[in-house]
Formats: C-alpha cells, sequence, structure tokens
C-alpha cells in the first residue's frame, strides 16, 4: 500500500512539475502522505481544525498531521501516531473505539483504538481515481440518455453532458498534479457506515469501516463541484450537508438519497447541528449568517447573531446553544437560540470547535490550538 | 660598580661585552639620528592626522567563513530585509487612541516620511494607505484603511479605528499588544536612488534623534519614542567612537601627573609622553599610508601604544636617574641606561608585537587591523623609546629634582623592597605556590562556565543600559518580534523559487526549527503561501496549508512581501527568529539547518546559512572558538620561544610565562562570572594581555639573572632587583591600566569589556611578576649552576 502509493503519488507530482522531476531527486523531505506526523510538544498550541468526543474521550486534528487525545478534559494531551503530516479538517467517531479524521491530500485516517494509533485508509489519488470512474460512468449514462430522449429534451442533455465533461477534464487535471483536494468533514454512525465530504464537491460513502468507499458524488444535485464544508446527524436521523454558495442537502434515508434544499443565504456555509430536538437544525457561515429549520431544511428562518464573525462549528445541550467563529467570536444563546451574545476572545484567534466541558465550561480548538474557556468562551485563567 | 666608564656587570650569555654597536652608532651620530626622526615625525605626523573613521560592517565579520561568504554572494538578492528603523511612539498616559496621540503619529509619519534614506513607498504606519483591515464577505474580500475616510478625532471615529485595527492583523507588529504604542515602520534605501550616495548612518541616526525624538517628545509631553534599527544602532556606534577623543585626553593628563609623581622630574616627565605620542602619529600615520581607516577597535591601538611607549619610557628615566645620581653626566647616563635596558626592552617590545600578531589567526578583518596597527605601533615604539627618548634625554638631562627624588627616597624604599624580597624567601616561595596553585584552581573552575559569544539580550555592541537598547527592550516587551534573526538562503533553479517542492521543504524546516530550543518562530513564502490560500478561501482554516497545485500556490504568493523573493525567483529566505543570541542557541538552530541542508540540498533547493545579525554572530562565533586555542598556543609559544632565546634556559622561561598563565586562566574564570563571553572583541585581550604582560617578567628576570651572576643569594639578588627596576615595574603596570582603564566608561560596550579585561590583565600581570616569579625562581633556578655556565662562556 505505501510503496505503491508513493510510486503513483511521484508519478503524478512528476506530470505537475515535470522540469523538477527530470533528475531522479531524492525527496528526503517526505511526501505528506508518507511522512509520519512529527511528535511535537507544539500540537495542543498549534491549529487545530476540528474536535471530537470518544466516549470520555477528547479528540482534536489540526495542522502538520497533528491529533491529540485528552482523558481529563483537556487538562492533558497525547499526541497519537499518525502516518501523514498533511493538514487535518475534520475528526468523528462513529462509536466509543473507532474514529475517522481527514484532512488535505484527500487522506481519510482510522483509528480502532479512540484516537490512539491511525492508519491511512484513502488517499487523494484513489479518490480522485474512484471520482473518475463513477464520472466516466456518468457520461456513458448520460450519452445513453441523449440517445434514447426525445427530440425536444436532447439540447437541455447535451449541454449537461458537457458540464459532465468539463468536471472529468477538472478531475483529470488535478491528478495529474497529484493529490491536490481536501476533504472538509467527516461523519460516522457507528463503526462501518460513514461519509467523508470535500472540496470541488467531493463525497464518498463506506458501508465496511473504510474498507471500501463509494464516490457518492452523483447523488448530490451539486452539478458546478461547489465545496462541502460540513456534514452531520440531527435529532431524528437525518443527515445534514452545507456548503460553498448556500449548498444544502439533506437525507432522511441514512444516506442512500440527497434533497437539495434551498437556502435564504447565498453565502458559504460551514456548520451544520442539531438543536437535539427532532427534525431541528442550524446552519451558520459567513460573516454571522445563522439560519434555524424545524422541518427537515424544507423552510429557514435567518436568526440575527449581531455578529459579523465567520462561524465554524457549535454545540447544544438543552436550550443552551454555543457558536463559535474567526476573529475569536464565541457566540452563546440560553433560549434554544431565540437570542445570543457575542464575545470576542482577547487574543482574536480564530475557533475551529467547540466542545462543553463539565461545569458548563467550554473546550475550544483552533487557530492557537486548544484553549480552555468559561461558559461565555472567556479564557480560563 | 664603581667605574662607570667599564661595565663589566652588564654581560648576558648571548651579548658581546664591549660596548654594542648599537650604542656606538646611535650616540656618535646623535644629531644626524636626531634630524632624521624630526623629519620623518613631520611627515607620519601630517598623514596621521588625515587619517578617518572608518565603521565598515564588512571589516567586522568573518568574510572567509562560508556562511559570510553565502551572505555576500548573495547580498543584492536579500537586499532591504534587514536594514529599517522602527520608530515606536509609546503613549505614557492612556492608549493609542486619543486626538492628540493620533495628531502626533500623523505628523510624525509625515516627517519620517521625508527624511533622506527612508523608502517612502514602504513606509507603514497606521497613517499609511498600505495598512489595511480586510473582511471575507459573500462577494470577496472588503475592507479599506485603518484610519477611517472620515477620521475627525471624534469619538465615534477613534472608536471606528478601534475596530479596524482590531481587524487589521497589525496587532503585535505595527500596533503593540498593550495598546499603548504604535510603530512607524521606515525601509531604508543603502544607496539614494536619487543621488546615488551612499546612507549615511551617522547623519541619518541624528536626523532620528533630533527631528523625530527631541522634537515630538517636547511638543507632546505624553508621548515616548523608541528607535530601533540596523542604522541606528551603527549611528550610535559612530557616535561612540567620538567619545574616545575624551578618553585619550583624560588618559594623557593622568599619566603625565603620574609620571611628574614618580620622576619628580619635568624632563622626565614631559620626554617620554612627548616621544610616545609621537609613537602614536607614527602609527596611525603609517595606518594612513597603508590604505587604513580607524574603526572602533583600531581607535584603541593608539592607547596601548601610548601606554607601552610611557612605561617602557619609565625604565629609561628610572636607570638616567639611577646612573644621575651617581654623578655622571646627562649623555653618559642616557648611554648607561641605554646599554642596561637595550636588550630586555628589545625583547619585550619585540614579543609585545609578536604577541600582537598572532591575533592574525583570527579570520576577522578587524581583528587582523588591530594586529596590524598594533604591531607597527610597537614597532616603532622600540625606536621612540630606545632611541629618541634615549637621545633626547642625553641632551636635555635628568633635572635635579629628579635626582634628588631617586637618592632622598633610597633609605625608605630599601625598607619595603627588603620586605617584598620575602617573596624569594624559602619559607615564604611554598606558600606563594600554594596560593597559586588554588588560585588556578578556583580560575580552572569557574572558567569552565565561560561561553562564547555575546550574552546580553539587545545589540551586544551597545550597553545593555543604552538607550538603544532600552528602546529594543522596550519593542520586544510589547510587539510579536525578535532582534535576532537568521536567515537561511533556499536557491533554486531561475523561476522556480516558488515551486510546491520548494515551499514544502522550506515548510519541513521551518518545522523542525519551531521544535528546536531556542527558536521564537520562524517566517517564509511558505506561511505566506499557506495563510493567503486560507483567506482565499473565505478565510476557512481548514484550507490553512500549501496547495499542491502551483496555479493556487502562485495566486497566493502574487502579493508577497518583495524582500521574500529575489527579481528572477532563484532565492528566497527562511526567517528564524531566536530567543537570544547566546553561542549555544545559534550552535542548535545551525545544526538543525545544517543537518537538513546536507539531506535536502538538490537540483531543486539549496539550503544555503546564513544572513541576518544571528547568522553573522553563529559564523563569527565559530571563527572565534577555532581561532582561541591557535592563538593561545602560538603566543604563549612565541614568548616562550624568544624568553628562551634570550636567556638560554628553560628555567627562566617558566618562570617568566607561568605567572602569565595564571593571569589568563583567571581573566577568563573573570570573564565567565561577569557574564563576558570570548567574542571578536574580547579574544584579543589575551594575545594582549600575554604579549604587553610579559615585559614585566623580562625586566625582572634580565635584573635578577645578572645580580645573581654577580655572585649574590637568590634573595639578595631580589632584593637589589626590586631596588634598581621594581619601581619602574610597578608603575610600568599601574600606566598601561591607565592607559585602557578609561575604556570602561565608553559607550561602546566591547571596548568597555576590552578595557576591563586588559586594565586586569595588565595589573595581575604586574603583581604576578613581582609576587610568583621570585617564589618559582626558588624552586627552578640553581645559581651555583648558572655561575658555572657563565664561567664556561667565557
Amino acid at each position: 500500500m505505501a510503496t505503491s502509493l508513493m510510486r503513483k503519488t511521484l508519478g503524478a507530482t512528476c506530470l505537475g512539475l515535470s522540469m523538477a522531476c527530470a533528475s531522479p531527486a531524492v525527496w528526503a523531505v517526505g511526501d505528506l502522505l508518507e511522512t509520519p506526523a512529527r511528535p511535537t510538544e507544539l500540537a495542543p498550541q498549534s491549529l487545530l481544525n476540528d474536535v471530537a468526543v470518544a466516549g470520555d474521550r477528547i479528540v482534536a486534528a489540526g495542522e502538520r498531521g497533528h491529533i491529540i487525545y485528552s482523558d481529563d478534559e483537556g487538562q492533558s494531551w497525547t499526541q497519537a501516531e499518525v502516518p501523514v503530516s498533511v493538514t487535518l479538517t475534520g475528526v468523528d467517531f462513529g462509536t466509543e473505539n473507532h474514529g475517522w479524521a481527514v484532512g488535505h491530500s484527500g487522506a481519510v485516517l482510522h483509528s480502532s483504538d479512540s484516537g490512539a494509533t491511525w492508519e491511512l485508509q484513502l488517499d487523494g489519488i484513489r479518490a480522485a481515481e474512484l471520482a473518475i470512474a463513477s464520472q466516466e460512468e456518468a457520461i456513458a449514462d448520460m450519452e445513453e440518455r441523449i440517445e434514447q430522449a426525445p427530440e425536444e429534451q436532447v439540447e437541455d442533455l447535451e449541454w449537461a453532458l458537457d458540464d459532465l465533461f468539463f468536471r472529468l477534464e477538472n478531475m483529470q487535471a488535478d491528478l495529474d498534479i497529484g493529490p491536490v483536494n481536501p476533504f472538509l468533514d467527516v461523519w460516522f454512525e457507528n463503526d462501518s457506515h460513514g461519509f467523508v465530504v470535500g472540496a470541488y464537491g467531493m463525497i464518498y460513502r463506506t458501508t465496511d469501516g473504510g474498507a471500501s468507499w463509494q464516490d457518492w458524488s452523483q447523488k448530490l444535485d451539486n452539478p458546478q463541484g461547489f465545496h462541502l464544508n460540513a456534514i452531520s446527524q440531527i435529532a431524528g436521523g437525518a443527515l445534514f450537508i452545507v456548503g460553498e454558495a448556500g449548498q444544502i442537502h439533506v437525507s432522511i434515508d441514512g444516506g442512500e438519497t440527497w434533497e437539495r434544499r434551498e437556502s435564504p443565504y447565498p453565502g458559504s456555509l460551514f456548520g451544520v447541528i442539531g438543536t437535539g430536538r427532532v427534525n431541528e437544525a442550524l446552519a451558520f457561515g459567513l460573516r454571522g449568517t445563522l439560519m434555524y429549520s424545524a422541518d427537515l431544511g424544507k423552510s429557514w428562518s435567518v436568526v440575527s447573531t449581531g455578529s459579523t464573525a465567520t462561524l465554524n462549528d457549535g454545540a447544544a445541550e438543552g436550550d443552551r446553544i454555543i457558536l463559535v467563529g474567526n476573529g475569536g467570536a464565541v457566540l452563546t444563546s440560553g433560549n434554544g437560540g431565540d437570542t445570543f451574545r457575542e464575545y470576542l476572545r482577547d487574543d482574536r484567534e480564530g475557533v475551529m470547535g467547540v466542545v462543553p466541558v463539565s461545569d458548563t465550561n467550554l473546550l475550544l480548538v483552533g487557530e492557537g490550538g486548544v484553549k480552555h474557556a468559561d461558559p461565555q468562551g472567556k479564557n480560563l485563567q | 660598580m664603581s667605574n662607570p666608564t667599564h661595565d663589566k656587570g652588564e654581560h648576558y650569555l648571548t651579548t658581546p661585552k664591549a660596548e654594542p654597536f648599537l650604542e656606538r652608532l646611535i650616540f656618535n651620530n646623535r644629531a644626524i639620528i636626531l634630524v632624521l626622526l624630526t623629519i620623518l615625525t613631520l611627515f607620519l605626523g601630517y598623514n596621521a592626522v588625515k587619517i578617518q573613521p572608518d565603521a565598515s560592517f564588512e571589516r567586522m565579520i568573518p568574510l572567509e567563513h562560508p556562511y559570510i561568504v553565502n551572505m555576500l554572494e548573495h547580498r543584492d538578492d536579500l537586499e532591504n530585509l534587514g536594514n529599517f528603523v522602527r520608530i515606536a511612539v509609546e503613549s505614557k498616559d492612556g492608549d493609542i487612541f486619543s486626538q492628540e496621540y493620533m495628531e502626533t503619529l500623523k505628523q510624525i509619519t509625515d516627517e519620517v516620511f521625508y527624511l533622506s534614506g527612508v523608502d517612502r513607498s514602504g513606509l507603514k504606519s497606521l497613517w499609511t494607505s498600505n495598512v489595511r483591515w480586510v473582511e471575507v464577505t459573500e462577494q470577496g474580500f472588503q475592507g479599506g484603511t485603518v484610519i477611517p475616510d472620515d477620521y475627525d478625532g471624534s469619538r465615534e471615529s477613534l472608536e471606528q479605528l478601534r475596530q479596524n485595527v482590531l481587524r487589521s492583523n497589525e496587532v503585535g507588529r505595527l500596533i503593540s499588544d498593550n495598546f499603548k504604542s504604535t510603530i512607524v515602520y521606515a525601509p531604508l534605501y543603502e544607496t539614494d536612488p536619487e543621488t546615488g550616495e551612499p546612507l549615511d548612518y551617522g547623519t541619518f541616526s541624528r536626523q532620528l534623534e533630533e527631528k523625530i525624538r527631541e522634537k515630538y517628545e517636547a511638543q507632546n509631553p505624553n508621548i515616548e519614542i523608541h528607535i530601533v534599527g540596523f542604522a541606528k544602532k551603527v549611528g550610535d556606534l559612530i557616535e561612540g567612537i567620538g567619545s574616545i577623543a575624551w578618553f585619550a585626553g583624560i588618559t594623557i593628563v593622568l599619566t603625565t601627573l603620574l609620571l611628574f609623581w614618580y620622576s619628580r622630574s619635568v624632563s622626565g616627565t614631559l620626554v617620554p609622553v612627548f616621544t610616545s605620542i609621537i609613537a602614536v602619529f607614527w602609527q596611525l600615520g603609517t595606518l594612513r599610508l597603508l590604505g587604513y581607516g580607524l574603526d572602533p577597535y583600531s581607535v584603541l591601538v593608539p592607547f596601548l601604544v601610548f601606554a607601552i611607549g610611557i612605561s617602557h619610557g619609565v625604565q629609561i628615566v628610572n636607570a638616567m636617574a639611577v646612573e644621575a645620581a651617581k654623578g655622571f653626566d646627562a649623555v653618559t647616563a642616557a648611554r648607561l641606561a641605554f646599554r642596561a635596558l637595550y636588550i630586555p626592552g628589545m625583547l619585550a617590545l619585540i614579543s609585545d608585537a609578536f604577541g600582537f600578531l598572532t591575533l592574525f589567526f583570527i579570520e576577522i578583518d578587524v581583528i587582523r587591523d588591530l594586529a596590524v596597527a598594533a604591531g607597527i605601533g610597537v614597532a616603532f615604539v622600540i625606536i621612540t623609546n630606545l632611541v629618541l627618548h634615549v637621545l633626547i634625554m642625553s641632551y636635555i638631562g635628568i633635572s635635579k629634582g629628579g635626582i634628588r627624588h631617586v637618592q632622598n627616597h633610597g633609605e625608605k624604599q630599601d625598607r619595603k623592597w627588603r620586605l617584598l624580597s620575602n617573596f624569594s624567601h624559602p619559607g615564604v616561595a611554598p606558600i606563594s605556590l600554594l596560593i597559586a596553585v588554588i588560585g588556578l584552581g578556583l580560575g580552572l573552575y569557574y572558567k569552565q562556565d565561560l561561553k562564547v559569544g555575546d550574552l546580553d539580550q539587545g545589540a551586544p555592541e551597545l550597553r545593555k543600559d543604552s538607550r538603544y537598547n532600552k528602546d529594543n527592550a522596550y519593542i520586544i516587551d510589547n510587539y510579536s518580534t525578535s532582534a535576532d534573526v537568521m536567515v537561511v538562503m533556499v536557491k533554486t533553479p531561475v523561476e522556480q523559487c516558488t515551486q510546491y517542492s520548494v515551499l514544502r521543504a522550506m515548510d519541513a524546516l521551518q518545522w523542525e526549527l519551531a521544535n528546536t530550543p531556542g527558536v521564537q518562530s520562524t517566517a517564509s513564502l511558505a506561511d505566506v503561501s499557506k495563510i493567503v490560500t486560507k483567506a482565499l478561501n473565505e478565510g476557512n482554516w481548514n484550507w490553512y496549508a500549501i496547495s499542491r497545485n502551483q496555479t493556487i500556490i502562485n495566486a497566493s504568493i502574487r502579493n508577497a512581501p518583495s524582500g521574500l523573493i529575489n527579481t528572477d525567483c532563484s532565492l528566497t529566505p527562511l526567517l528564524v527568529f531566536l530567543e537570544d543570541h547566546k553561542a549555544e542557541t545559534l550552535q542548535t538552530a545551525v545544526e538543525v539547518v545544517e543537518e537538513f541542508a546536507q539531506e535536502n540540498s538538490n537540483e531543486e533547493h539549496t539550503f544555503l546559512l546564513a544572513a541576518g545579525n544571528a547568522g553573522v554572530e553563529a559564523a563569527t562565533n565559530e571563527v572565534i572558538s577555532k581561532a582561541k586555542d591557535m592563538m593561545l598556543i602560538f603566543v604563549y609559544g612565541v614568548v616562550s620561544l624568544l624568553c628562551f632565546l634570550t636567556f638560554r634556559s628553560i628555567r627562566a622561561v617558566l618562570c617568566i610565562v607561568v605567572p602569565l598563565g595564571l593571569t589568563s586562566v583567571l581573566c577568563e574564570a573573570i570573564m565567565a562570572v561577569s557574564g563576558i563571553g570570548i567574542k571578536v572583541a574580547t579574544l584579543p585581550v589575551i594575545a594582549l594581555g600575554v604579549g604587553i604582560g610579559v615585559d614585566y617578567g623580562i625586566y625582572i628576570y634580565s635584573k635578577l639573572e645578572k645580580y645573581l651572576l654577580e655572585g649574590k643569594t637568590l634573595q639578595d639578588a631580589y632584593f637589589e632587583t626590586l631596588r634598581s627596576t621594581g619601581k619602574a615595574v610597578v608603575f610600568t603596570g599601574v600606566t598601561l591600566g591607565i592607559g585602557v582603564v578609561t575604556w570602561i566608561f565608553s559607550p561602546i560596550k566591547f571596548q568597555a569589556d576590552m578595557g576591563f579585561l586588559l586594565f586586569f590583565m595588565f595589573l595581575w600581570n604586574m603583581i604576578g611578576a613581582i609576587w610568583l616569579l621570585p617564589a618559582l625562581a626558588r624552586f627552578l633556578l640553581r645559581p651555583e649552576r648558572m655561575l658555572e655556565k657563565a664561567r664556561e662562556a667565557k
């Protein structure tokens, strides 16, 4: 696995940088997908993009392949063994033991020991090959449809075929460069079934714990290949994906089929969470945008947050809702999201994830690593 | 002794018994020689006056070290990376968000804009249009200048300003963390693009003081101004050299007074001072003819030359007074003094000169210049002291008062010398040796902490409490920035400096360095690419990475600071900010880079050390560590050899050299204890200390040997030695000490360090010669054997 990956990666990179690879240069600095994360004491103070809970354990992932975990609510951290050094963007646990982390270069990592050690399950080359294969299949299907279609539909279908070809060309150009595109989020239902989503409309599904992956992008109405920024499940079991340009996709059959929802907001959404009540969801993104839906996303109402900060992540516990974002923004609501109060943290550093801990305190992760905060988001001494 | 015309006593194993040839040559042509020397003095004096100060940065660094070779080779590509001044305007009461503060800041910004030498396009302050805040919106970016367009000093516009500042990403860079000061950042031109003139650091620095600091601190009493930057530092150094003139004056006055107190003779005072000053003129004139200028190191050499001239002149005055007291006329007294002193005098001076020449082992131009300057100076002292001085004295003679002084004090002095002669007593000598061994042990113990390099924070050239270093400390405390920067130059084929492989490798090295103790932070094009890639993706931190897609990389560095990419994109710097510039900090960082460079330098990218002030210091430290032992071996080797050639006895050599060794060890221990590192300035001290320090031993031993060969016992011989030369030796130590002690007050730190250490070495070597030499002689010398050998020689 590792050797074949190296060959592929280098081969692909050399196509992109033909000058550079003309001579048999040795990469003593290895490819990021083959360079294990360096053990470092700096990991808890470096950029962390996501945080997840595995039983009593808190696990956070971030730049340079850093995955750290804590069994004491973030007082002390241990760095996990990770076989890659790419920037990681998402982490999620399907069970207490089984977790997945995703990131740049199309990396999907799996842990079966609650986050202590990780192995690479999927990389950007294989992901792109899967997507290209399914794109070619879609093109073949489309060509078949055009042959059988009534005259008046042919022109529209040919436009659609052009779109498919255009995207295929982009995919192939990207693959020529190498594993260029990042995954941006991950969700797992249990130890076998889950999704990873990412840039340019990437979405893959596994039902065997990551042993095999299926390209799922054809199941989403995203012809322009906008980024899919976040995926989560809300109370009642529905799955939500939000992304670039106000995209919202919802599945009520465990991810088999997806429906595109209209968004009242055209800008990017970076996160979606359930409120804890059945079928209720909050989606949020650029410029303090927050939207609430009580009907599986069919209709949304915009909630005024009074904030202009990009919101990245959130957490809900009963009537208490916490949203975190760039510029040190921490928004808290004690009334189920009717009103929020904004606190801008002194360091003004971006916050990418939040986990409520005991005494209604908060554990924040982001630009400057791990921070312990009071219920409003202010640093604890 | 009673027959002055036939002096049997003056025989060395190497010298002919008759009147030496040199003595005849000099004393038979007194007038001609004086005329010739006068002409020479006029010529060299004319040149000496015209010598120019010369504070060239290049001469202070080890030009042959590979780091420096790399740095100079790529100097044009790195230009302007380091040459800027930062002017922090601090609000003493309240924060920066007040109308008065902003008004003053605006005026200062305008004033700096018009200073000649400032690269106006790069000028940055809250009031310049290139300082902006940026926000991501649905449509892309939105932004504006930090000062609101409709700024009118009202509460509302100040509040708007506060908002913009928070959004601007400049907190910690242009605005202090506590919002009590902001920086006016002014990049400088090395050469003025309009006139083509190189930047005059002295003038520029003075303008900063007069037009910025003094003017605006007076205008608005609530602000305080802090200025740092290479140009300011060099300006302050140039100012510092100026104060040397005061030291020269003070030294001459002190020495003259001391000399008069010692000789009680006007001629015995003025003639040595006069001839020593002439030696200084000769030295400076010759330097100018050789094309040298005066830098902060070589400006100290005239002090040494003067002090050495005086200290040897004292021997002559002393000898003449003693002879004149016996009733000889001026010419005869001068002749006898010459005969008695030309061998030890020449030997002492030649060993001084050789001591200096060992400095040539340090591959740093200022030190080599120092060696040349000092070598030339001492060579001239041989002539001014042993020829000019003696000849002038042969005309003038010692005044009656001076002779009386020698006679009157004979009895009283004798008691003192008698007491001191006990150092050679069989009972006292072992105690002395024991003390010496304990001293040596303590010295060796403390000297373990001796460090290479500069140890204090801030600009090492200036004092810790200097205005510059206080300003520097203020900026370090209040801004996220370090003053100690090492630059790794990453070289690539033309147009390849932004390739993914290059950025990836730089990023890998940066992370290794970030994990290295002593490294505060790093910066390179890789960081720019990551930050801008993130910004271009709607400010989402998930995108904080170097893209493998070259198109994205190119977009991300389109607006990178020009200093990070050279004109043909074949070189990009990697900046390493260090916590301090201690030698270990530098060494650790350098080792990480060296190891990385070895594994990862290939056709795509070569990692070259090192530019930046810390890079230069790392190279300097390496040169110094290597030169240190070589220099010690050679200076002791040369001194020992010269002593052996003169006295033809290893025992004699040990008697003279062992006290010097003890002083050297103690000097290093003192350096360790007082936090002075081995550096460009202090390494020469050891060579100078040994080279000059040996004089005392030579004068004492030559007399001691003479009296032993006359058949006296050791203690008697030592008593006679002290009687005839002890006073001169003590006086020599004091004059030399005074010659350098004024440097301690120099605003330039390394001059102060040199002054302190040389003062210690000169005095301790004198004490060592008087106290330890006789004790060693008690154990090492065998007077019977010496007499026997002398008889055989006859």
